[in-house]
């Protein structure tokens, strides 16, 4: 079948269907344009410091914890939020660190991550872990699965983020290398932000107003 | 909101801007300007940058086909529809049709620039959807019966107090004047449509061809929502969206949020490749791509012309421009403003209906020193005056009879040395009539039309003479 929008992309640039392409790049030119070698990381310790320095340019809480501080940090995030309600992606690594345990014992009710997309919407607070870090931009990096669902870090009103030194990469080079075949990916770079009222920087328009990020040091 | 515009009476339209528009486009520009060059400094291999963007869509231009067949078997192999619109009408009629198999009775969309230029919002209205344009700026503009100001921020041109009294008219919600108040207001407006909204509507600002899939950039979180809420996505995309694979996705990333806003990256960047795999994932069970031409297409074949296709959409340019920062977006008559569109709209719509933007300009250059992918800006809108002036292959010639003789007779004297120094030797002769002390404070048509708006210095120096005594006096202390 002719797609006549190709046949006139065709036209314009003077080949047909039948002008052979170049057999080395399957391309009408030479190939694309080379690109930037990729950055070289530093030490995990001043990688990690650049991230949460990041975050925090962006109006997000960075903090780095141990494996015992997590308990009251969660306490402490409850209380000055106010949070009652909450959901968290069901991963291994979550499960491990006894999340929803956490959560239950400090009287939060819990929602599941699946369920609908009206109920989620009435939760404090959404927690996931990430796929990837980007320490120069302080971006965290989520795939979606049913075990992560997509709206546990968009409709609750705080996102908090327990994420791993393991997952630093140096940068978009190397996410995009290992990540190109997932079928979704988002990049999330501080709290949901506009100045589109008089300019005026306003936090969590649609997306959550809060960003926490916990690195967990093992 | 905006239609196809019968023709963009760009003059007349900056002869009557209201003070305030460019009052308000004036702080958003010198802001973005100001994060721009912040960002910039920081990173040391820009320029470098800047040229591979440039080359990257220079190739995808030349290979247009085949990345977009490329794109195409992607997207359907990752279970997406895939759907080609030689025109707007074309685009309007496949989206109502996902809409009406659907049984689609409110859309929510995410800023989308093809949709404007389509006048999508309008299509389903008119077949009785509600389509709700979800980011803040464009919501107010949406409520007000406006179009934007700026491609970043569209309702800049309105104060908090005017949009207070837009949401308690058009709301009936008890408003206060201030925009944090404001913001959240809407949040909950809109927190209420994506929930039951059938049909999410975006546009994309990359479409990879190598996995078939499209990069959208958000700010706020709508295009989040847009597309991960209702169960149904249609993204309407124009062709010159496609990059070759994510290897060029990280030059024009890069690229992009700096040259926008001065971020380093959008809050937001969306990768998607087709609809949701599981069923609790969230994510649409249908993803529609609707590839629009619309012209795009037929303006490749103008090899000046179709460097347009590199843009990024960052308005970097329009922050800059002396001409824009007085008249604000609304006088560039269709969906993009500032110099960008004023080399866009009159190839897309034609030198007869646009031919007054490629006048639009100072020329001054200030857009091509800023553009991240470095589009000659002032070659093509030159290369458009030409295009308006005389015709050619591409278009009709539009210059009366008279003007065109004296182009002529001006192109033929200025070729000519002897006729252009007696010229020069009549000028002051032909200047004493209008002198008036040290000033020409009146000339005639068509000079009046300066002369209207401040008085013209006479010309004073003699370059020829100038440029002969400075050699001597060169060779006299060498």
């Amino acid at each position: 079948m002719t797609n006549p929008v190709i046949e006139s992309i065709r036209k314009s640039l003077g080949c047909t269907a039948q002008t052979p392409l170049s057999p080395s790049t399957l391309l009408r030119t030479s190939p694309r344009p080379a690109i930037h070698a990729p950055r070289q990381p530093e030490s995990t310790g001043s990688e990690t410091e650049v991230f949460l320095n990041e975050i925090k340019k962006l109006s997000g809480v960075g903090q780095k914890l141990s494996y015992t501080e997590i308990d009251a940090s969660m306490k402490a995030l409850v209380e000055e939020q106010n949070v009652r309600k909450a959901t968290a992606w069901e991963t291994p690594y979550l499960r491990q660190l006894g999340i929803t345990e956490i959560l239950n014992s400090l009287g939060v009710e819990l929602v599941s991550p699946n369920a609908n997309k009206h109920e989620m919407a009435l939760c404090d607070l959404g927690i996931t872990e990430a796929d990837y870090l980007l320490p120069e931009t302080g971006t965290i990096v989520l795939g979606s699965s049913a075990e992560k669902p997509r709206g546990v870090s968009l409709l609750p009103r705080i996102h908090l983020a327990i994420v791993r030194p393991e997952m630093l990469r140096a940068d978009m080079h190397q996410v995009f290398a290992e990540a190109k075949d997932r079928h979704y990916l988002v990049f999330i770079s501080g709290a949901s932000r506009t100045a589109d009222i008089e300019l005026t920087l306003t936090l969590g328009v649609h997306g959550p107003k809060n960003l926490y990020v916990w690195m967990i040091d093992e | 909101m905006t239609e196809t515009p019968a023709y963009i009476g760009f003059e007349e339209y900056s002869e009557h801007v209201p003070a305030s528009i460019p009052a308000a486009v004036q702080q958003a520009t010198d802001r973005f300007v100001r994060g721009r060059a912040a960002r910039v400094v920081e990173l040391p291999q820009w320029e470098e940058l800047r040229q591979i963007g440039s080359d990257i869509r220079q190739h995808t231009i030349e290979n247009m086909d085949v990345y977009l067949t490329r794109l195409e078997e992607k997207v359907r192999v990752a279970g997406g529809h895939v759907h080609w619109a030689e025109t707007a009408e074309d685009a309007n009629r496949i989206v109502l049709q996902i809409a009406k198999e659907h049984n689609v009775r409110m859309a929510v969309k995410s800023k989308s620039m093809a949709t404007e230029e389509i006048g999508l919002n309008h299509a389903l209205e008119a077949a009785g959807i509600q389509a709700i344009e979800t980011d803040l700026g464009e919501y107010i503009i949406q409520l007000a019966g406006t179009g934007p100001s700026h491609i970043i921020v569209p309702a800049v041109h309105l104060k908090k107090e005017e949009i207070a009294a837009l949401f308690r008219e058009k709301l009936g919600i008890q408003a206060p004047s201030d925009p944090i108040e404001l913001a959240r207001i809407a949040r909950e407006v809109l927190r209420e449509k994506f929930l039951k909204a059938e049909m999410g509507i975006s546009g994309g600002n990359f479409l990879i061809a190598e996995t078939g899939t499209l990069v959208m950039v958000t700010n706020e979180g709508n295009g989040r929502m847009c597309t991960t809420m209702p169960d149904l996505h249609v993204a309407v995309v124009g062709i010159d969206k496609v990059i070759p694979d994510w290897e060029s996705l990280t030059v024009f990333l890069k690229l992009l949020a700096r040259s926008a806003t001065g971020q380093k990256l959008s809050t937001y960047t969306q990768f998607i490749t087709g609809p949701r795999r599981e069923e609790g994932e969230f994510g649409p069970k249908e993803f529609h791509l609707v590839l629009l031409d619309n012209g795009r297409s037929k303006i490749l074949k103008d090899p000046i012309g179709r460097e347009v296709f590199k843009c990024i959409r960052c308005g970097a340019c329009a922050n800059v421009c002396p001409v824009y920062k007085n008249v604000g977006g609304f006088a560039y008559g269709w969906f993009i403003s500032g110099p960008i569109g004023a080399i866009l709209s009159p190839q897309m719509l034609g030198t007869q209906t646009a031919r007054e933007l490629p006048y639009a300009s100072t020329l001054c250059g200030a857009c091509a020193e800023v553009c991240p992918v470095k589009i000659p800006i002032p070659t093509i809108l030159r290369h458009l005056r030409r295009r308006v002036a005389q015709g050619d292959e591409f278009a009709e010639e539009t210059l009366p009879p008279p003007l065109r003789l004296t182009a002529g007779l001006t192109s033929f004297a200025l070729a000519q040395s002897w006729l252009y120094r007696l010229g020069t030797r009549m000028l002051p002769v032909f200047m004493s009539i209008f002198k008036r002390g040290n000033w020409i404070p009146s000339a005639p048509y068509p000079l009046s039309r300066w002369t209207k708006a401040r008085p013209l210095p006479p010309f004073t120096a003699h370059f020829r003479k100038w440029w002969k005594a400075r050699s001597s006096k060169k060779k006299d202390s060498s």
